[in-house]
Formats: C-alpha cells, structure tokens, sequence
C-alpha cells in the first residue's frame, strides 16, 4: 500500500529533493524486515566471500611469478624474440584503427558526474571493504600493515574522488557533461603508470648468493628457487607505453578532423583499412611469407591480368539493359565451368577465381545498366585479394617456430575467432536466405544443415575435423591444426549465424516486400537492396552475442591439443620445471586466464551497447 | 523453370561432395585395413570408464550406454539445479534490496564472461587440492570432501521401490483431479478452496499407504512373465513389418491431411510448387523408411556371447528381456532375500557416506554407502549448473521486465501482497515469455556436458573417443554422437513445445 503511494507520488512530483544517507539506507537496505534480513545475510556473505577470495589471491603460497614469467609464451607462445616487433606493430595498427573509428564513429558519448561519482564510490568503498577484512597483517602479526595501508588510502582516495565528481558540479551533476573517451584515456593512462612503477613477483633461483631472475641464465644451473619482487621489464613497458600515445594521439586528430565535411570519406577509408588490416596484419606483417617472385611474375601476375580483364568485360556484358534472361544464363554457363574446374587437376587459384567470377556474372544483371563499372571495380580488388592471398598462403613462413603454426596462446586464440566469425558471416547470410527461401530444396538443405550443426555440440565437430577430415580427404591434401580448427568453428558459428540473420529476415514488414516488388525489382534486387540490409541492421546485437560466444568457444580447441591460450595457461606452464619449476600452479593460470577472458569479453560487450545506442537499433 | 534448375544443380553439387569425400574415406579406409561398420557394438572392445553403472562393460554398445547415462546424469541434475539458482538470481537482479541486487549482477557478469571451459578446469584444479583421506578419517559422514570426491548422504531406491513409485504416481494424478475440483468449488462459491493442501495430502496419503502396501502390485510379476514369454516367442519378421506400416500409414495419413488443410469450399485449393514438394517428400520418406526397415532387420550381427542374429531377432530379444526386467522390478519374493543386504528398509532408505578401509593393504577410501560424486563430475557439473544458471537468470530477469507494469499495480490495487502478486499474477506470465529461451539453455546445458572429456569424465564423447582409439571406427561413432545429440535436442524441444502450447492456450 505505501509502496503504491510512493510510486504515485513520484511520477508526480517533477524532482524528488536530495535524499540523506539514513533515507537511502531505509529504502534501498531495510525497506522492511524481510529486506533488513536479507541485508545482514548478504553483508555476511559478501565479507566472507571477499575475505576468502583475498585470502586465496594472497596466499604466500600462490605462484603468480608462473603467470608473470611466461607472459610471453602467454600472449604468443614461441614467436622468434627478434621478430617480436611484428606483434607490437600489429597492435599498435589495430589500437590506432580502433581510436580513429572511436573518434569518428562518436562512440562513447556523455556521462553524468553522478553516475561517474557513483562508480568511483562504489570502486573505493570495496578497496576500503577489501583493506579492512583482508589478510594484510605485518610481518611482525600487527593489524596495520603496509600493505593494508595502501589499500585503505587508495579506498579513501576514490571514495573522496567519487563525492568530489558529485559535490563540485552541483546543479550539473545530473547532465552529461563528462566525456567517456576521457575517462578511458585517463584509465589507459594510469594503467601505463602503474606498469611503469609497480614491483610484480618474479622466479629466480639463488645461485652462490646471488638471485638470477633470467630464464637463460637460470637453464640447467642448480639453486634455491625463489619469488622475489621486480619492476616490469623495458621491453613490455616501452611498447605499451607508445601504443597508449599512439591510440590517445590519433583519438585526440580524428576528433580534430572528425567533424569536418571529411567525415564521409574518412569512415569510408577507415572501413576498407579495417578490412584490409586483417589480412594485410596475419599474412604478411605477423607471418612474414617468403615471397617467391618467379612464381608470382610467372602465374599470378598473367592469371590476374587474365581475370580481371575477361572478368571486366563480362560485367559490361551481363549487365547490359535489355538482354533478358542470356545474362543469367551467362553467369550459369560460367558457373558450371568453376563446378567443373574442380574436377580436372589445376591450381586452386583458378578454381576461387573461376567460382568467384561465377557469383559476380551472377549477380551481374541485378546491378544492371550504368552500374557495371563500380560491379567490374569490386571484380578487379576481388581479384586483387584472391590472387594476394593464394600467393601469400602458398609461400612459407619466413617465422621459424618448432612446431606447426607460427602463433600460439592469446594471439592464436584471437586469430581463430576472428577468422571463423569473418569466414562465417557469408555462409550465415545465405543459409539464412536458404532457409527462409520459397525454393524447397534450397530450404531442405539449409534447414537440414542448420538443425543438424545446432543440435550436436562444438566439441563433436572438432573431433570430426581432426579425427575424421583427414579420412575423408584425397590422398595428399593436407591441412593443418588451426586450420582444422578455423573450418570447424566457421560451419558450427554459421548455423547459429543463420538463425540469428533469419529472426531479422523475419521481422521485416511485408510492406516492405511488396513496395520493392510494386518498384519491379526482381528477387535478387529486393533481397539485396531491401531485406538483407535491414535485417542485419535489426540483429545487431545478436550478432555481437555471436561474436562474444564464439571467442569464448575458441577455448575447446585445447581439447583437440592445439596450442591457444587456454592450452598454454592450463597445459603448458603447470608441467614446467625449466629453467624454472612451476609444477602445479594451474589455479594461478586459470586465474589469470579467465580474467583475460573476462576483460575482452565485458568490454566488448560493453562497446558493443554503446554502438547499438549509436545505430538507434530497436528505437525505431 | 529456372528456380528448379538452380535447385538440382545444387542438390546434385551437394550430393557429389558427399559421395566424393565418402568415396575416398572408403578407399583410405580400405588402405589402413579398417573395416568399417558396426560389428564393435557387440563385439568386446576393452573399453574401460572410469564411472557409471559399469566400468568395464562387454560390449561397445554396453560402453556408450554407461556414457550415455552418464551424460544424462549431468545434465537432468544440472538442469533441475540451474533452474532453481537462476530464478533465485534473477527475481535478486530485480529485488529492490541494494546489496542483493548487486550480488546477483555480479555473479551473472563474472560467469557468464569467463569460458565454461576455464571454468571446468578450476572446479577440477579446485577439488584435485582438496586433502586426501587418510586411515584416521575411517567412519560414517553427513558430508566428507577429499581429493578423491565427494561423500555425502542421500536417499536410495530399494526394494519395492517401483511399485511404491506406481501408488505415488497414482496419487498424483488423484491429487490432481482433487485440487481441480477444489479450484471449481472455490470458484462457484467464493470460500477458499486450498486446492494445493488437499493436493499435497492426496499425495502425501498415497506414499504413506504405498509404503506398507507396494507388495499387494506382486501379481504384476506374473503378468510381465507372461508377456515376456510372448513377447521373445514373436516372429522376427513383425518387427521390420510393424515399422514399415507405421511408417507408409504416418505418410499417408500427412498427405492426406495436407490435402484438407489445402481444401476451399470451392474444391481443392492451388497447389503450389513448395506443397508438391513436400507431399513427395513425404511420400518419399515413408517408403524409404519401410524400405529401410526391412534391409536393417535383416542384417545379421554377432553377438556379446558368440550368436549370430538377425536385427529384427535382437529388437525382439530386447522387447523381451524389459518386459522381464520390469516381471522382476515386482518380484516379492526377490527383495525379501536382499533386504538382508546393505539396502533394507522400505521403498527408499537413507545411508550416510563412510570412508573404509579396503584391500591388503587398508587403503582408506569411500565405501559403497551414500552418494560419491567424482572429481571430474563435479567439474562438470559445478561448471554447466553455474554457468547456465547465469544465463537463466537473465532470461528470467528479461521475462519479469517484459510483464507490463499495469499487472503489477492492479494487483497492488487488490491488497496482493509482495510475494503474492510476485507468484500468482507476475510469474505465471513471465512464464510465458521464459519458457522458449528456457528450452535453448537446457539444450546449452545438455549439450555442453560434453565437454567433460577436458576433464575425463566419462560422458558419451569422451567414451566414443575411447571407442574411436581402441577400434578405429571413428565414423560410426560420430553417428552415434549424432543420434544421441539430435534426438536429446528432439526430446527436449518437445517437452518445451508442449508446455509452450499449454501456456499460450491458457491465455484466451
């Protein structure tokens, strides 16, 4: 009955005033006794739980130095120390590509400094919790120690930061005024601080009293293993250090420019660099190819020029106006061929370029008339990429790593995801239209798929691909690990794609159909034009849930043996004792592991709320 | 024309991709002197699994069964537990209670961002730390964790278990039918009805009298004798028979019904190319399957002890031995001689856990009594139920929002209290809303219990993986892997889809 008043009473009253302590405690804690109840319960499990947690995280006993120690091996398994460079330049391209599309794009937006406040309390007074019940007694077993002093003065220091951001901005404190970019450039700042000062516990082994903390000079040589406290290496502080730079600079510039008449072409660039820089990054900045320049100047070169003037010409041709069904027959004519190709030895680069010139003869007709010329455009840097990386893929790796693949541990479980997500957008896209087509074979099949992928878990497929694939293929053919790996996860992510790009096909309104229909646009045309668009744009959102998924899914590749970050965190560096022994400390890696996790998965998906907001999906 | 053309051409394209790859498999099959087929389901293949209801069973089929349960396990107790923790965390997301709140957001967060996988391998690496049992901890426990398990009490079927379990279930339906009666009455007349005490004690009466009188449903093991000699002295033929009518009658009863589905008052209605499809689909289907059946059941397979049978024979022999398996589940006279075994009491008896002392050597160890869980099902198991549990919560949370707010405040408007709008007017809704993504994470869970094999657990994966090493028949196995997800998947989306019909047919 009161909680009704309440309610009533607020919607009317334009601005409720400022609300004490004691008031905010009675409704949000002790509303009534079944609440204080469960306040009390919860405070004690929340203290016990932190205590205990403090307690495990801080234990003398906790290998962390396995975490710290083999950073490296971590992030990138057996990478040539030397060719280290690549990884940070790639990084650093990535960080600078995503400032610029943060910058121009607009996302981030305002934050109110009550809200602000709110976090920075709520941050120090778990510090000040943390400081008061965790394990930081003194060497000498008194209460107050260092360590606890550090924690409770970081508690108060948040706690007086967050009243700040409420107290100084007064009647403000309800508006965004606060840019959320700032504050993250502050964050990434104070991270690079505290890497540039912080000790983290590293091994060494005590050798005619002396600690040697180097994994060379420790190898084969008898001592005392011991944890000892260290600043963080150069070689980690130096580069994140200018990556930060780079990414806060090039915010700071695009937003300079970002709202220039530019903007246009600006995101146009970013968008083909964002796709470019992929496979420009994996295959040729990280993998280094041995460029064999005979072969390419003796096939690849003519084959290019071949295609894409024979392609050129077809287009012109297909989309003649006023030529009927012959363009589609064309393109079927040509199909068949690419079928055909299959079946009589040559090298897999004309059959991609032959398939490949199929769809686009295909599609010739529907782009029609003046067209043509930005359809032959798209021919020629299809070409362009097809025959780049046929040619980069069938050259070695200049990257000596014993073993099969040339990256491991985080990089590798990044690459897998992006990999079978990108490769499995396209299968996605047209097994959605499959199923959701008036043709019954097409949507035979494309249901007969999805269902079947769907309903057999992502574990089973993996064995399929690396206990059954290698019957199945023609004596000869080859494929790799990850690349097992990458087909598996691209058919399974692609049924689920699928369904998610058909729940968008499927809430487009009928109106929509019939007015492209009433244009006279063909089938094709009002899928393309109409349909699809829209249908991508209303599932958004699950498509990032997709993404976040299937980044978490990467990690059961450790089954089949391969070396990801969760193979090296759980496998690898529990079962090392040179040069140093980390025998048993799995639950330091796995710890370390899940929050990595942990990390890419929260920000993505928080990034991801943000851009939803900015593409105003569901708000229309 | 053209729409048909593209279709053929693709189907075709399909169907040489598949005959090629099969084609080679045959031949590198065929290289490595593998032949492939289904021979090791009988046959005995060494396989030994860890846990389940037999760890060195006869067969390959026996094997997958004691992964199959295994699997099934995990996944009931883990689906019945995540959904009891996830509701419980998503009506906190949404209590008004601060720290509750703020508890249950971050349990979600924390599980749902981490992989299942880290997850499974920390509750392993957890438990693998725990002590070990050593010879001073021998004696009887409410609850004993150790780096070998965990012990703890629990309740177990026994004797006259099953004929118990038949007066329980008779008495929920009677209790039922009360609580519907009492419901009208409260109804008509406006008095309260409790329709769910007299429920309660319906079925409470029930279990207590079935208690002392299961052994009066002892004439049903004669019964089932009965059938069981008639069922084993069938004609092998009647199987692939039954099966094939069944099927060409299902097919023509579809097509039949498509037919008046496609009627209008003025004649038989415009047939599109689609519905010429799918009537010969499905006529296509039905004879396949008739066909099917008969070429099935007459393979001839050699069997655990040495017979060679025909499949038809084998479905008649199982038909059989259930009906003797059930004969035996109401044999008095059985039960009276292992009541003098560990289990004795009534229907269900309760046991303690213990540790013992085994062997020459007096290794402490648990004993048999009260319930072990190993280390790698608790892995598992902690790892599926906490993670879809978050994933629940959500669900649920997202249900609760969807039920308009009007809802809420009419029902305070009627003096509802908290806890009595919350059940009677907000859930039943919300149910509505829930139940379809529900279903999709019990599928997430089901499925996901197959990654025990990470931590070799025992699960119908990582047997088939055994099977796979031992034989080499990776094929089959991968079809039987198959099956089994498929038709879980089937079973469950069943379930939901019934229940879904059910709620929506109650709204109007």
């Amino acid at each position: 009955m009161t909680d009704a008043m309440t309610a009533l009473e607020l919607e009317f009253a334009p601005e409720p005033p400022p609300k004490g302590a004691r008031v905010w405690l009675r409704d949000n804690l002790f509303s009534t006794p079944a609440s204080g109840v469960m306040t009390i319960v919860s405070i004690t499990v929340v203290v016990l739980a932190i205590r205990g947690l403090l307690n495990f995280l801080f234990d003398p006993l906790r290998r962390w130095d396995a975490v710290t120690f083999n950073m490296k091996l971590l992030m990138v398994q057996a990478f040539p120390a030397d060719e280290l460079w690549r990884i940070w330049w790639s990084v650093g391209i990535i960080v600078a590509l995503l400032a610029a599309s943060f910058a121009v794009w607009r996302i981030g937006g305002m934050a109110e400094p009550r809200e602000v406040g709110r976090v920075l309390t709520g941050t120090g007074g778990l510090l000040l919790l943390a400081g008061v019940v965790g394990p930081f007694t003194s060497d000498t077993g008194a209460w107050i120690s260092t360590g606890r002093i550090i924690w409770l003065g970081l508690g108060t220091i948040l706690v007086g930061l967050g009243y700040a951001a409420r107290a100084f901005t007064g009647a403000r404190a309800k508006q965004p005024i606060i840019p959320i970019m700032g504050l993250v450039a502050v964050l990434i700042l104070l991270i690079v601080a505290v890497l540039w000062t912080v000790e983290v516990p590293v091994p060494g082994k005590v050798v005619d009293g002396e600690v040697i903390t180097s994994g060379a000079e420790a190898a084969g040589v008898q001592g005392l293993q011991v944890k000892v406290l260290r600043p963080v290496a150069s070689t980690t502080t130096i580069p994140w250090t200018i990556i930060a730079a780079v990414g806060i600079i090039v915010y700071g510039l695009f937003r300079l420019i970002g709202g220039a008449s530019l903007s246009r072409a600006i995101k146009r660039t970013l968008t083909v660099l964002w796709l470019l820089s992929f496979p420009v990054l994996l295959l040729v900045l990280l993998r280094n190819p041995e460029w064999d320049l005979e072969a390419g100047v003796s096939t690849f070169l003519p084959a290019f020029v071949v295609f894409a003037v024979v392609g050129a010409v077809l287009m012109w041709f297909v989309s003649k106006p006023g030529l009927g069904e012959i363009g589609r027959v064309v393109g079927a004519l040509v199909l068949i061929v690419a079928f055909a190709s299959f079946l009589v030895p040559m090298p897999f680069l004309f059959r991609f370029l032959l398939l490949a010139l199929a769809l686009f003869t295909l599609a010739g007709p529907t782009f029609g008339g003046e067209g043509w010329k930005g359809l032959a455009g798209a021919w020629v840097i299809t070409v362009v990429l097809i025959t780049f990386f046929v040619f980069t893929t069938t050259t070695d790796s200049g990257i000596n790593v014993p073993g099969s693949f040339f990256l491991g541990g985080l990089s590798l479980t990044i690459v897998l995801a992006f990999t079978s997500i990108v490769l499995s957008f396209p299968l996605g896209v047209i097994l959605a239209l499959g199923r959701t087509s008036t043709m019954p074979i097409f949507r035979l099949l494309s249901t007969a798929y999805i269902e079947l992928v769907r309903g057999v878990p992502l574990i089973t497929w993996l064995l399929v691909a690396f206990l059954m694939l290698p019957v199945a293929l023609p004596t000869g053919v080859e494929l790799g690990g990850v690349i097992r790996a990458v087909g598996a996860m691209t058919f399974f992510s692609a049924a689920y794609l699928a369904e998610n790009v058909r729940g968008g096909l499927q809430s487009i309104a009928v109106g929509q159909r019939e007015a492209s229909r009433a244009l006279g646009m063909s089938t094709v045309q009002m899928i393309v034009f109409i349909t699809l668009p829209q249908a991508l744009r209303a599932v958004i959102p699950a498509l990032v849930g997709q993404v976040i998924a299937l980044f978490k899914d990467t990690s059961l590749v450790t089954i089949v043996g391969l070396f990801d970050f969760l193979h090296i965190a759980r496998q690898i560096i529990p079962a090392q004792s040179q040069p140093f022994s980390f025998l048993g400390s799995i639950k330091e890696t796995l710890i370390f592991a899940a929050l990595v996790y942990w990390l890419f998965t929260f920000t993505f998906s928080r990034i991801s709320l943000r851009l939803e907001k900015r593409l105003g999906v569901g708000e229309r | 024309m053209l729409k048909w053309a593209a279709q053929t051409i693709v189907l075709l394209g399909v169907v040489a991709l598949f005959a090629t790859l099969a084609s080679q498999a045959a031949a590198n099959f065929d290289k490595s002197n593998i032949s492939f087929g289904w021979q090791w389901l009988s046959d005995p293949t060494g396989v030994q699994v860890r846990e389940g209801i037999d760890t060195l069973p006869d067969s390959g089929a026996r094997a997958l069964l004691v992964g199959i349960i295994n699997t099934l396990r995990v996944a009931i107790s883990g689906i019945i537990v995540a959904t009891i923790l996830g509701t419980i965390v998503g009506i906190a997301r949404l209590s008004s209670n601060w720290i509750v709140n703020k508890i249950a957001t971050t349990y979600i967060e924390a599980i749902r961002n981490v992989p299942l996988l880290v997850q499974i391998f920390f509750w392993s690496a957890l438990a693998i730390g725990l002590p070990a049992i050593t010879a001073e901890d021998v004696g009887e426990y409410w609850f004993k964790a150790s780096n070998r398990g965990f012990a703890f009490a629990w309740v177990f079927p026994n004797g006259g278990f099953w004929p118990w379990l038949i007066f329980v279930i008779v008495g929920y339906v009677v209790g039922r039918r009360v609580a519907t009666m009492r419901k009208r009455h409260q109804e008509d007349t406006g008095e309260p009805g409790h329709s769910g005490r007299y429920m309660a004690l319906v079925i409470v009466a029930f279990a207590v009298v079935g208690w002392f009188a299961w052994p009066i449903l002892g004439f049903l093991e004669p019964v089932f004798d009965a059938l069981d000699g008639f069922v084993s002295g069938l004609p092998s033929i009647l199987v692939p028979i039954v099966i094939a009518v069944a099927a060409v009658i299902i097919a023509a009863l579809w097509i039949r019904n498509f037919f008046e589905s496609r009627r209008t008052p003025a004649g038989f209605g415009k047939m599109t190319d689609d519905d010429w499809f799918r009537v010969i689909f499905v006529a296509f289907s039905g004879i396949a399957i008739a066909a099917l059946a008969f070429i099935i059941g007459g393979y001839e397979v050699r069997t655990v002890r040495g017979e060679v049978l025909s499949v038809a024979q084998l479905i008649i022999d199982a038909l059989g031995n259930l009906m003797g398996w059930t004969a035996d589940k109401f044999n008095t006279d059985n039960y009276n001689t292992v009541v003098e075994g560990v289990r004795s009491g009534g229907p269900l008896v309760f046991e303690k856990a213990e540790v013992i002392l085994r062997g020459g050597a007096a290794i402490p160890q648990f004993g048999e009594k009260g319930m072990v869980l190993s280390i790698p099902f608790f892995a598992i198991w902690t790892g599926v139920t906490l993670y879809t549990a978050a994933f629940i919560a959500e669900i649920v949370r997202g249900g609760i929002l969807a039920v308009p707010k009007g809802q809420t405040e009419a029902a305070m408007a009627m003096g509802l209290k908290r806890g009595q709008y919350l059940r009677q007017i907000i859930l039943p809704q919300a149910f509505r809303i829930i139940l379809p993504p529900m279903g999709n994470q019990y599928l997430n869970l089901a499925k996901n219990t197959s990654l025990g094999l990470a931590v070799a657990y025992a699960d119908i994966v990582a047997v088939g993986t055994t099977i796979i090493n031992q034989t080499g028949q990776s094929l089959p196995v991968v079809f039987v892997w198959m099956a089994f997800f498929l038709t879980m998947s089937l079973v469950l989306s069943a379930i939901v889809n019934y229940y879904n019909r059910k709620l929506q047919l109650v709204e109007r």
